[in-house]
């Protein structure tokens, strides 16, 4: 379905569980950095937990546990030599609510370069921030203001703070939980439109429950329903064509 | 999926509502309870509060009432002449090297007793203090030329004397009292803040206890405060949950609810009895109060970090924090105020602890400031204690000032808290 060449994460039987109970059935996807993939379906459908287990976020939770098999650039990410820590550097996150760190705009966007050593000096760290406000869209807006708290921003501004701290170090894929959900349309529109433009530079997963924005943002559509994968394929098909019934109603509006 | 069908009740079955008449009697009784139910509430919470603060400023106004007399000193007027006295003095003396020591040793305070019977009459030597001498001991060495020429000294009367102003005492104290009160004169007992335990009321000072106090204090948060962040950040971040750490918590909280005395007998076993550290020393007493301070600092470190938001340690995993960074770069500055809430509180009710003190020998009589941790030392609430149950009268005021002193000393320990808490604060 899709070209290897630009394949950088592949997930095959992929089943997560909480304690007894099973939230993911055997999921199979791939994810590429030419295109969005996004992820919909309805609410407690496992899509979040599925998104979480890619830069295993879900080790967290100490009932969580996970089977099968989940590659980044061909290296089990479930490996034991596997290091989370870097893992999550080269996978990044961005979070339903806006999450700055209580700190300085400059300070959220410097962390994750300063604890990976990224920076060799003060004027280098001064290009990575400025080039990860200017990537987000935000470096306009606060290049005058780069001492204040990140948290006096406007919730928009807070959760492209958030993808301006995500990028900073340089990861391949960037998780995107729901990251307009707590947005107006105005601060929304300015998140897709900034997805547009990163993707082709890094591989980004979305999870949204709207489906206009998965139609608007992504190329690649994964319908997730009571923990398996419905359909996935590409987006235009998808909401004209779908294959299965269930996803069917579900993009016309019978359930969800 | 089908239209939720509504339901259909037959004609009839309800009687049609009246429409509510809210200017109905009825409503307007509703109306007037509800008021009345505010302002009662009202009332009991001023009451309440009125009570409390009542009894607080009771508390302060009769301290301060009873205590200021502890900071005042009385001194009475002796006209000394040593060239005519009986002590034998020579300016050489004065310049060697041990001229403390030699003036201690020439009977100055004969001459003391010699001059106030000139100047008082018989019962003149009671008047005056019995260490008075050594005011005119550090007279003399302050100015040599005092050994050759009649003065007039302002020394501390005796607490006989001080007894007999205030009416109480022998008929001969109490007249003498009369006839010498025009040469007293009261003023700020600095004494009082350099000296230390004594029998003598006059002679009593509290900078001795308010030392081994500080040296308590620093032993006590040197080993609670980091043991009680690190259990709370370790049980809080790391340890698993399981039975294992359901019981430490449980121990934990059970700890935090312990009589103080009990605290004061584990010290006595196992600091004194088994490790055979020094007895009255202000070591044992941090320890024994580390003891009982770390499970508060543990409780308010662990509420403090819980409510820390999830979201944060979410953003900081999320761009590649490992848990340790996690925990120092953004868990522990956000949590930090509320720790130091706790442990301020835990130190102060260290600080006023006086039962487990007790157990570990620190009520002996330490007529010395201590040097060290492991010198025998009072502690501020023991040496009120220790006053309170003094027969003479004069310590009746020096007990009331000591409490002043320790509750300025609380309430600068509280400031420098909350000036710490508003600085971690406003750096979010």
């Amino acid at each position: 379905m899709t070209d290897t060449s630009t394949l950088k994460m592949t997930a095959r039987d992929v089943s997560v569980y909480y304690g007894a109970k099973q939230a993911i059935d055997k999921v199979s996807i791939d994810v590429t950095t030419e295109n969005v993939t996004a992820f919909i379906g309805p609410s407690g459908c496992g899509k979040s937990t599925f998104l979480r287990t890619l830069n295993r976020m879900n080790d967290t939770i100490p009932s969580c546990r996970m089977t099968g098999k989940i590659e980044l650039d061909s290296e089990d990410i479930y490996a034991s030599g596997m290091d989370v820590v870097q893992l999550r550097a080269r996978v990044g996150m961005v979070f339903q609510k806006p999450n700055p760190f209580p700190k300085s705009i400059y300070e959220n966007v410097a962390y994750g370069p300063r604890i990976h050593g990224l920076a060799s000096g003060k004027s280098d760290m001064d290009a990575i921030v400025e080039k990860s406000l200017r990537r987000a869209g935000l470096w306009d807006e606060v290049k005058d203001r780069l001492t204040e708290s990140g948290t006096a921003l406007s919730g928009g501004q807070q959760q492209r703070l958030c993808i301006a701290r995500a990028i900073a170090v340089s990861p391949e894929v960037i998780l995107m939980d729901e990251p307009c959900s707590a947005l107006d349309p105005i601060a929304t529109a300015k998140i897709e439109e900034l997805i547009h433009e990163l993707r082709g530079r890094y591989a980004i997963v979305i999870v949204t429950h709207n489906m206009q924005q998965a139609a608007r943002v992504s190329q690649r559509t994964a319908f997730f329903h009571l923990g398996n994968l419905v359909e996935y394929g590409v987006t235009s098909e998808i909401f004209t064509n779908p294959r299965e019934e269930k996803t069917k109603d579900y993009i016309t509006g019978r359930y969800g | 999926m089908t239209s939720p069908a509504t339901p259909t009740v037959p004609e009839g079955a309800i009687a049609p509502r009246k429409p509510t008449d809210w200017k109905s009697p009825e409503m307007q009784r509703r109306i007037r309870r509800r008021y009345g139910a505010e302002t009662r509430f009202k009332l009991l919470g001023l009451a309440a509060v009125t009570i409390s603060a009542g009894f607080l400023a009771f508390l302060l106004i009769t301290m301060s009432w009873n205590g200021f007399g502890g900071f005042l000193q009385t001194r009475i007027e002796l006209p000394v002449n040593l060239a005519t006295s009986s002590a034998l003095i020579d300016s050489a003396t004065l310049k060697a090297p041990d001229a403390k020591t030699k003036l201690s040793n020439a009977g100055l305070d004969g001459v003391v007793a010699e001059a106030a019977t000139k100047a008082y009459g018989v019962n003149g030597a009671e008047l005056v203090s019995e260490s008075a001498w050594t005011e005119l001991r550090d007279a003399i060495i302050a100015d040599p030329t005092l050994l050759d020429k009649p003065t007039t000294l302002s020394l501390p009367i005796s607490s006989d004397l001080a007894e007999a102003l205030k009416g109480e005492g022998t008929p001969e104290l109490l007249a003498a009292a009369k006839q010498v009160k025009a040469k007293l004169s009261r003023g700020f007992n600095s004494g009082f803040l350099t000296q230390s335990d004594a029998t003598d009321p006059t002679q009593v000072g509290i900078w001795g206890a308010f030392k081994g106090s500080l040296l308590t204090m620093f032993v006590t948060i040197i080993l609670a405060f980091p043991i009680g962040v690190l259990s709370a950040v370790y049980l809080e971040e790391y340890a698993p949950r399981n039975r294992w750490t359901d019981l430490i918590e449980v121990s934990i909280n059970n700890l935090a609810a312990v009589p103080s005395i009990i605290f004061g007998l584990l010290g006595l076993a196992v600091f004194l009895n088994f490790m055979g550290m020094p007895r009255s020393a202000p070591l044992v007493g941090g320890l024994t109060l580390a003891l009982m301070t770390m499970p508060v600092i543990v409780i308010a470190g662990r509420n403090a970090i819980k409510s820390v938001p999830p979201s944060i340690r979410d953003a900081a995993l999320g761009v590649g924090a490992s848990r340790v960074q996690v925990v120092f770069h953004h868990v522990l500055p956000l949590a930090l105020p509320g720790i130091l809430t706790g442990t301020i509180i835990g130190m102060a009710r260290a600080l006023g602890e006086t039962a487990p003190l007790l157990m570990i020998g620190m009520r002996a009589f330490i007529a010395t400031p201590p040097s060290g941790i492991s010198e025998p030392a009072s502690v501020l609430p023991v040496q009120i204690f220790l006053w309170s149950d003094e027969v003479s009268r004069g310590f009746v005021e020096k007990t009331s000032a000591a409490i002043i002193v320790l509750l300025v000393f609380l309430l600068a320990m509280n400031g420098i808290a909350i000036y710490l808490r508003n600085r971690f604060e406003t750096r979010w």
